[in-house]
């Protein structure tokens, strides 16, 4: 279960970023657009476009460990999600509609701390990928002393 | 990595710390890990930094399996780039962890945090591949006109930068006349180097260190508008030369004196200058403090395009220091030295020494030889001749400048006489013609004879 203090800070726009590995243990990262709480606060939904994630997507297909970084651009507030995947699929109507929603604050969240909204619009977070996770472990992630403590 | 693949400094706008990057790591069992990290720091073509402030699974991971990978983003247009990353080492002192925690230290006390966000270490990446992230936004790369790298020192400023500090640092002008030879062959490679102090009254120029010859040549002389050094002095004006003709060579002239001398049976009286056999190019410019000269720093160079207008600035820029500190401390030698005078010799604790030194001086010119070769004349030639006849007759072995500065024989101008250079001169002499008796600097102001042999001293007049 991702606690609810989490659970409320991933309902805002926050930025998500994702980690993992590869056979050889070899880490990559990537930008998610997006992340959606499941109703069993048990599992997330984040989504990655193929073209800036092929080595993310191949790891998670081989061998589903991931985790999950989301920091709310103006205060900092942070959390990791560690888990794995469940499914990997195209997206549907309701994941369409969070996005979007998510994506609105996500920017206005950059403008806050003064991205200019023109550099916003210019990124590419459509096609995506829907990746179902398991999560396992959360942390708070805030920076400062006992940032990574499980939450 | 591909022609495509953008080089360390290309990035210089990610590393500003204005978005903050993301790094992940994996542990040994395979679970990975990612977290934000406030700012990435740049520290050679190759090399990347990341602040380490507080246990975290990010250190623990690098520790147990040493890869990491990167995001970040050019805050000018969002694109973004990864790295990949190999950990190297963690710094906890030196120049690059300094700064690191400087700047950390200026955040963390505005939020009144200093203790908290204190930096444990600098931990240092090898940068294994660089990637621009294809697909991240539409718009295009800002043209390379505006890539100019305004983050990074070039290697030459940062050698720069530290030189200086040292200059500055240095407070002994023995130390800083070395210390600023030693860090130009370091830093710049001029391996052969010299310094050489102006004498206004005889307008004279009088090596005071050097580097990279056999033979030290501390004490050699040149005249104002002799040779290259000696047109720089006259001129106050840097001047570099290439592709020499050997005749032309400044440092010649004055060893065919040298040589001329002793090979007609005189026993020679001149150092030679010391000068780099085959050297092709050359390089001098003045010492000036407050537009006064003090002396000429010269290179030289077997290569005969070493030096271009590029060694010049950088050494007319090393100069300035340089000639601010050997103004500065010269006049200061002996400020600090103590007031009270030099205590007897302790008794011998080793063995009697049972090689013997022979020194002679010769009134007429001030002029001390040993064992039958010539050592030192004029004034410095007077001060270790009151120093060994003190040494002889007192058992005295610690000196002031002071006292020197007061004795009325060594007829030392009261003021504006720079006799700690004359001190080095004598030491330097030492070191290269009998270094079995040294003066040894006890601080400012300060110094001692050792000797590891007998004296004997006669005087003539010539």
């Amino acid at each position: 279960m991702i606690p609810q203090p989490l659970r409320d800070l991933l309902e805002t726009g926050v930025s998500v970023m994702i980690g993992t590995r590869d056979q050889a243990l070899m880490p990559e990262c990537t930008r998610a657009w997006g992340i959606r709480v499941e109703p069993d606060a048990a599992s997330v939904t984040v989504y990655l476009t193929e073209t800036i994630s092929r080595r993310t997507l191949a790891n998670l297909r081989e061998n589903g460990r991931i985790a999950i970084t989301c920091t709310r651009p103006s205060d900092h507030t942070a959390c990791q999600l560690k888990g794995a995947v469940r499914l990997i699929r195209p997206p549907d109507q309701r994941d369409e509609e969070h996005r979007h929603r998510w994506k609105r604050e996500f920017f206005s969240e950059l403008v806050a701390v003064g991205v200019p909204a023109e550099l916003c619009e210019a990124l590419i977070t459509d096609p995506v990928l829907a990746v179902e996770v398991e999560v396992q472990e959360s942390f708070g992630q805030t920076p400062g002393p006992g940032a990574g403590d499980r939450a | 990595m591909g022609d495509d693949t953008p080089s360390l400094e290309s990035l210089w706008p990610c590393f500003q710390g204005m978005i903050p990057a993301a790094i992940s790591t994996c542990s040994r069992d395979g679970t990975p890990n990612i977290s934000f990290v406030s700012q990435v720091y740049y520290v050679d073509a190759s090399h990347v930094a990341i602040s380490f402030q507080f246990f975290n699974k990010t250190h623990r991971n690098i520790s147990e399996h040493p890869y990491a990978c990167i995001m970040f983003m050019d805050p000018r247009t969002l694109q973004a780039y990864r790295m990949r990353l190999h950990y190297e080492r963690s710094e906890s002192s030196g120049p690059l962890f300094e700064s690191m925690s400087l700047q950390l230290q200026a955040i963390a006390s505005h939020v009144g945090m200093s203790e908290v966000f204190r930096l444990r270490a600098a931990d240092v990446y090898r940068v294994l591949e660089i990637e621009r992230v294809a697909g991240f936004t539409r718009l295009p790369e800002p043209p390379p006109s505006e890539r100019a790298d305004p983050l990074f020192v070039s290697h030459e400023l940062a050698a720069l930068r530290v030189i200086v500090e040292r200059i500055n640092r240095a407070e002994l002008l023995g130390d800083l006349l070395d210390g600023t030879l030693q860090l130009l062959d370091e830093f710049f490679g001029f391996r052969h180097a010299l310094i050489l102090l102006a004498e206004d009254k005889t307008r004279k120029l009088l090596t005071i260190a050097s580097r990279g010859y056999p033979a030290n040549g501390v004490g050699s002389e040149i005249s104002y508008g002799e040779g290259l050094i000696g047109t720089v002095a006259l001129a106050k004006r840097g001047l570099r030369l290439a592709g020499l003709d050997h005749s032309l060579r400044y440092a010649r002239a004055a060893r065919d004196r040298a040589d001329r001398l002793g090979g007609l049976g005189q026993i020679s009286r001149e150092i030679p200058l010391p000068g780099l056999q085959a050297a092709c190019s050359q390089l001098a410019v003045p010492l000036q403090a407050r537009g006064r000269l003090v002396g000429v720093l010269a290179v030289e160079s077997r290569d005969p395009a070493a030096f271009q207008a590029k060694e010049e600035t950088l050494l007319a820029i090393i100069g300035g220091q340089l000639a601010a500190g050997i103004d500065q401390l010269g006049r200061e030698s002996e400020e600090a030295a103590p007031l009270e005078p030099g205590r007897p010799a302790r008794p011998p604790a080793s063995p009697p020494a049972t090689r013997l030194r022979s020194f002679c001086f010769f009134r007429e010119d001030d002029c001390v030889f040993v064992d039958g070769e010539y050592l030192i004349r004029n004034v410095p030639g007077r001060i270790l001749w009151r120093i060994l006849r003190q040494y002889q007759d007192e058992g005295r072995t610690e000196f002031t400048n002071r006292a020197l500065r007061m004795d009325g024989w060594l007829g030392l101008p009261e003021l504006k006489d720079n006799l700690e250079s004359r001190l080095i001169l004598l030491r330097k002499r030492l070191e290269q013609k009998c270094p079995d008796i040294r003066l040894v600097p006890r601080g400012r102001g300060r110094f001692a004879l050792e000797t590891d042999v007998a004296i004997a001293l006669s005087e003539r007049s010539n």
